[in-house]
């Protein structure tokens, strides 16, 4: 790597050739704000505050716009900068509305942040603000389906415009107006349309634009604790930050809030689309699975896993005795590869070398409506693991690029009356299976002696079924991916699952052993220890040595996720207390350091 | 020695705008034709020499703008005119394109031919429709007569020049903004670097040249870079076109050397001819709205690029502003402040926030209504903003309200204490129209 090494503030910094003075001072963690700098856009130069002064040079420059060059000396705190960048400060605010108290980005606000390190004690301003709202128009209006603009808030430092532009590429947002009249519009008011636009919010300095999803529903001192993990929504494994708000003292315990993106710069950059972000309620739905359940002639009925598991085992052993080849697993490619590694053990155990062939995968393909050039794609995979599956050894056809399985061979098979029994591993979100109607039928008209279902909500085929085992979401347990470029990703635990459900790759090594099975494994730790040991050689050897990560304060969440906010954020969260009465388990297993999914400040922001 | 014209020579005549004239009365299109008998790289040396600069505002060389336009490259070249002619008190652009456009046509084709492009888009001014006109007209003429199109007078060098109509704002004749907006972008300004000699119209080498500037190259192709600089002061050579408006008796676009001072340009009888009324002479403002007013004592200036620069001011587009004592100094910050707030593209923070609190301020204190304490805030905001914006509009901004502070405070604080202006109101010129509040 070819560096240059130059002076800011007296201290000798030396970066990557190519960088620029503002990325150089982040490095180094010198303080010098910015707003229209985002590590993931072009560079736009036009919010000023990063000015700084640079020696052999007539003007103060913007340090985000000014490449390093050796021996360059740079000041960030001389007299001159100070007050002028202070005076950008001023002007920032001569319109801005400072309503924090009512502001969905108090709190993690780099305007608010900025000003208060940054800018003038007092305005001097003293004429009315301009304002948006007027006679029946408001300045917060809509902004698509997922967003809300809050035109007063704008800063104008284009973010938005230029992600849109150049990540989505197809541009939506532009600048209406000039002068102190410019405003953030869409085409005819048509809104942002588009399956990243959750990252709008993200880009926004100011609480210009919110999601609808997060508005109004928490304040950053109430999630002070954030979890990184991966989005298991589809194929690509985006990293992710699961958000904990801590849930009233009363109540104890915390509740998943919001899913940010992380940075990665192998997988999805700085961004993540809108499946993953808003798509997480389900887990902690109505429809939540939280007991076993058997079907009694009342209906289905909660009951423990002491009469769960052996009314199981029997349906499935009086349905394999006249023919072993008559149980069969319908499993979603949502289920993690601890999960199928157990699940080979079993079939393997219980039918030999061949059992694999009892299992059918399955999930769905949709294409994502997107810009033939957008920069952040979203596969037409809905599934996190089908690679994993593939690794494993099941039969995934063409896997992520091919279309979804359509079960073909196995529903002519329960139509014919061979397969008596179907165990349905399913625990994605609703649907995300695929369409078991089929299996519901077969259930109904009696083709079917059980159906047993093993998941997280209320599915038709749950609802169909004889059992009912409660798994655990993905955001609930430490867990092994594998997406579709073959990248072995964790996602690690970060809420705790309703008291009754169990994790999912135990409640098949407990069924294995109801069925006569010797699989003893207590907790997922030692499944992977074993899924390690029996793949030397592989992506997956080092298995039982993968660290997940734990809840940590935001300060370090961010320290990892966006290195260029990173000292804003040091000293944002630093004193924030954790979330009280948070899981007992979790604070047992908290561990110092990274997982595979930390990304190492120095390695970040290519 | 009485000067020559040699811009605007015949842009009284009847046809001087036709390619007969153009070629029957200035040898039109002999520069072109020698340009293209030499190396390119030597008719930037011819130019280098000539010490051309450039006629636009800044005065940058000229010759060495377009030695700087990317070589090594595969991607093309291009000549961009700037004809935006929007800086309040300019007019000359409009002459030339208008009375002279060949001049100005020949003087694209060579630029091309310089810099290795094939292409001049002239990016006229969207009121100028007119003169586009006459423009569009006359480039089909030299096109039927093999001055413009393919294999210009046998030399294998092709060149299309193509008319751009501009969208309205002042702030698109900047030039990273012109480029902008003839991408079909808001003209807005690019931050620099990358100049536009290096990624200029669709990310390729770009020469932008002002109309003026380019009118002068076929000359010295003609006449050779010794008679250029012969013309006028050191630094300062060949013809300069001035713009003189304001209290004068013969407004109007008259052709100098930069010899000329201040004072001629104002007072002669071959030029303005002196202030109207018996109303005396108070201030000026020498180059287009955006610099700082002189003086009585400064009129012996010469109008050129580098005295009028030692006096405290600029050339900048040689737009002379002539006002008599009937001028109130609040109201006429207030005045161009109304333009510039008005102007600011609003892609920088301190331009668009601050142009506007000015002219606030401005009109407040104009209306008698103002606080001693206005008149302070008035000298912070507008140091706030210069030198702290993306392009020099921010600098020109703040102009008018620092220039008109350091000379004429008083006028400022006559409104504070008297809660009035103290110019008589019969003296008191129509006021603009008030900005429509957002
Ligand atoms: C706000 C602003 C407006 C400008 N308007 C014009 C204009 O109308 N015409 C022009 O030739 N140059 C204008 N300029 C100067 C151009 O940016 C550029 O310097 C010039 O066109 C270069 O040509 P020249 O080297 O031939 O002078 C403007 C500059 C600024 C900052
Ligand atoms: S809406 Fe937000 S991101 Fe967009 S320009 Fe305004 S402040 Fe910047
Ligand atoms: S692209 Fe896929 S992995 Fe990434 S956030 Fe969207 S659904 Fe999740
Ligand atoms: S100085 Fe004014 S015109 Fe120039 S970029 Fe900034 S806002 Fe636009
Ligand atoms: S961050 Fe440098 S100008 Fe906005």
């Amino acid at each position: 790597m070819e560096t240059v090494t130059l002076t800011i503030d007296g201290r000798p910094v030396t970066v990557e050739k190519g960088r620029t003075v503002l990325q150089a001072a982040i490095e180094a963690g010198i303080s010098v704000p910015y707003y229209c700098y985002h590590p993931g856009i072009s560079i736009d130069g036009s919010c000023r505050v990063c000015i700084v002064k640079i020696e052999k040079m007539p003007k103060l420059q913007t340090s985000c716009s000014t490449v390093c060059t050796e021996g360059m000396v740079v000041s960030t705190r001389d007299a001159e900068t100070v007050a002028a960048r202070a005076g950008v400060f001023e002007f920032l605010l001569v319109n801005h509305p400072l309503d924090c108290p009512v502001c969905d980005k108090g709190g993690e606000c780099p305007l608010q942040d900025f000003s208060y390190t940054f800018g003038p004690a007092d305005s001097r301003m003293d004429f009315p603000r301009r304002t948006f709202d007027g006679e029946g128009v408001k300045a917060d209006v809509d902004f698509g389906p997922t967003l809300m603009l809050n035109r007063n808030r704008c800063i104008l430092c284009t973010r938005c415009v230029r992600f849109m532009k150049e990540i989505d590429t197809d541009a939506q947002i532009g600048v209406v107006d000039r002068g102190c009249g410019s405003e953030i519009a869409t085409f005819q008011e048509h809104g942002v349309h588009s399956l990243l636009s959750g990252n709008l919010m993200d880009v926004c300095p100011v609480g210009a634009i919110t999601t609808r999803d997060y508005r109004f529903k928490s304040r950053p001192w109430d999630n002070p604790t954030v979890v990184d993990t991966t989005c298991t929504l589809c194929s690509k494994g985006c990293s992710t930050s699961a958000w904990l708000k801590a849930k009233p003292e009363w109540a104890k315990g915390s509740q998943l809030i919001r899913m940010t993106p992380r940075f990665n710069p192998d997988v999805n950059g700085y961004w993540m689309c809108d499946i993953g972000r808003f798509n997480y309620h389900w887990i902690e739905s109505e429809t939540r699975l939280r007991r076993p359940m058997i079907r009694t002639a009342a209906g289905l009925e909660k009951v423990g896993w002491h009469d769960a598991e052996p009314r199981l085992r029997d349906k499935i052993q009086e349905a394999a005795a006249a023919d072993p080849d008559a149980v069969r697993f319908i499993v979603s490619a949502h289920a993690a590869t601890e999960e199928l590694f157990v699940l080979k053990q079993m079939v393997q155990g219980l039918l030999g070398a061949d059992g694999l062939k009892s299992v059918s995968m399955a999930w769905t393909r949709s294409e994502k409506p997107q810009p033939p050039n957008a920069k952040f794609k979203i596969p037409a995979a809905n599934a996190p693991n089908v690679n994993g599956a593939r690794d494993l050894g099941f039969m995934v056809g063409q896997g992520n690029d091919g279309p979804a399985p359509d079960l073909a061979e196995l529903k002519a098979a329960v139509e014919a009356g061979r397969v008596k029994a179907v165990y349905v591993l399913d625990p994605g979100p609703d649907g995300s299976i695929g369409d078991l109607s089929w299996l519901v039928e077969a259930r109904r008209t009696g083709k079917l002696s059980l159906l047993a279902v093993q998941g997280v909500v209320m599915t038709p085929h749950a609802a169909a079924a004889d059992v009912v085992l409660p798994g655990y979401a993905f955001v609930e347990k430490d867990a092994l991916f594998t997406n579709d470029q073959g990248q072995v990703q964790s996602a690690s635990l970060a809420i705790v699952a309703p008291a009754e459900a169990r994790e999912d790759c135990l409640i098949l090594a407990g069924l294995a052993r109801a069925l006569g099975l010797d699989i003893a494994y207590q907790t997922s730790d030692e499944v992977r220890r074993a899924l390690g040991g029996a793949m030397p050689g592989t992506a997956y050897a080092g298995a039982g040595t993968v660290v997940f990560t734990r809840p940590v304060p935001a300060a370090s969440w961010l320290q990892a996720s966006n290195p260029s906010e990173r000292w804003k954020w040091d000293f944002m969260f630093q004193d924030l207390p954790p979330v009280k009465g948070h899981n007992v388990q979790l604070e047992g297993l908290a561990r110092e350091g990274a997982g595979p999914n930390y990304i190492p400040l120095r390695q970040v922001d290519k | 020695m009485a000067y020559e014209p040699v811009l605007t020579r015949h842009v009284g005549d009847q046809d001087a705008y036709t390619l007969d004239a153009y070629v029957a009365k200035q040898r039109g299109y002999e520069g072109l034709r020698k340009a293209l008998t030499q190396k390119p790289g030597e008719i930037i040396d011819l130019v280098k020499a000539s010490g051309l600069r450039g006629r636009g505002g800044a005065g940058f060389p000229t010759g060495l703008k377009w030695q700087f336009v990317l070589k090594d490259t595969p991607k093309p070249k291009y000549i961009c005119c700037n004809a935006d002619e929007s800086e309040p008190g300019t007019f000359k652009d409009h002459v030339l394109m208008e009375r002279n456009p060949h001049l100005l046509i020949e003087g694209c084709a060579i630029a091309c031919y310089a810099i290795g492009a094939k292409v001049a888009y002239i990016y006229i001014r969207g009121e100028f429709y007119h003169v586009q006109q006459v423009l569009e007209a006359e480039i089909e003429k030299a096109y039927k007569a093999g001055f413009l199109g393919k294999n210009i007078f046998g030399s294998g060098f092709d060149c299309d020049v193509f008319v751009h109509r501009g969208a309205g704002a002042y702030e698109a004749g900047e030039e990273t903004a012109l480029i902008e907006s003839l991408e079909g972008k808001r003209a807005q300004p690019r931050i620099k670097p990358p100049f536009p000699a290096v990624a200029g119209l669709y990310q390729c080498p770009t020469a932008v040249n002002n109309v003026e500037t380019l009118c002068n190259v076929p000359l010295i192709m003609m006449n050779g870079p010794e008679w250029f600089t012969a013309l006028g002061p050191e630094k300062n050579g060949g013809p300069k076109l001035y713009c003189i408006s304001g209290h004068v008796k013969r407004p109007g676009v008259y052709e100098a050397s930069m010899h000329t001072t201040l004072r001629e340009l104002i007072y002669g009888e071959q030029f303005a001819g002196g202030m109207i009324d018996e109303h005396p002479f108070k201030a000026i403002i020498p180059g287009g709205s955006s610099v700082p007013l002189l003086l009585d004592k400064d009129l012996d200036t010469p109008a050129s690029f580098d005295d009028v620069q030692k006096a405290g001011s600029l050339l900048g587009s040689a737009g002379l502003i002539v006002l008599n004592d009937t001028v109130c100094m609040v109201w006429l910050a207030k005045n161009l402040l109304y333009f510039y707030r008005h102007e600011s593209c609003g892609k920088c923070t301190p331009c668009r926030e601050g142009g506007d609190w000015l002219f606030k301020l401005l009109t407040r204190i104009e209306q008698g209504e103002g606080q001693a304490k206005d008149i302070d805030l008035l000298f912070g905001v507008a140091s706030n903003i210069a030198g702290k914006t993306l392009c020099a509009f921010g600098d020109a901004a703040a102009t008018p309200v620092l220039t008109t502070l350091k000379l004429f405070r008083h006028e400022f604080e006559a409104h504070v204490r008297e809660g009035r202006c103290t110019i008589p109101a019969e003296w008191r010129a129509r006021q603009p129209m008030l900005a429509g509040h957002h």
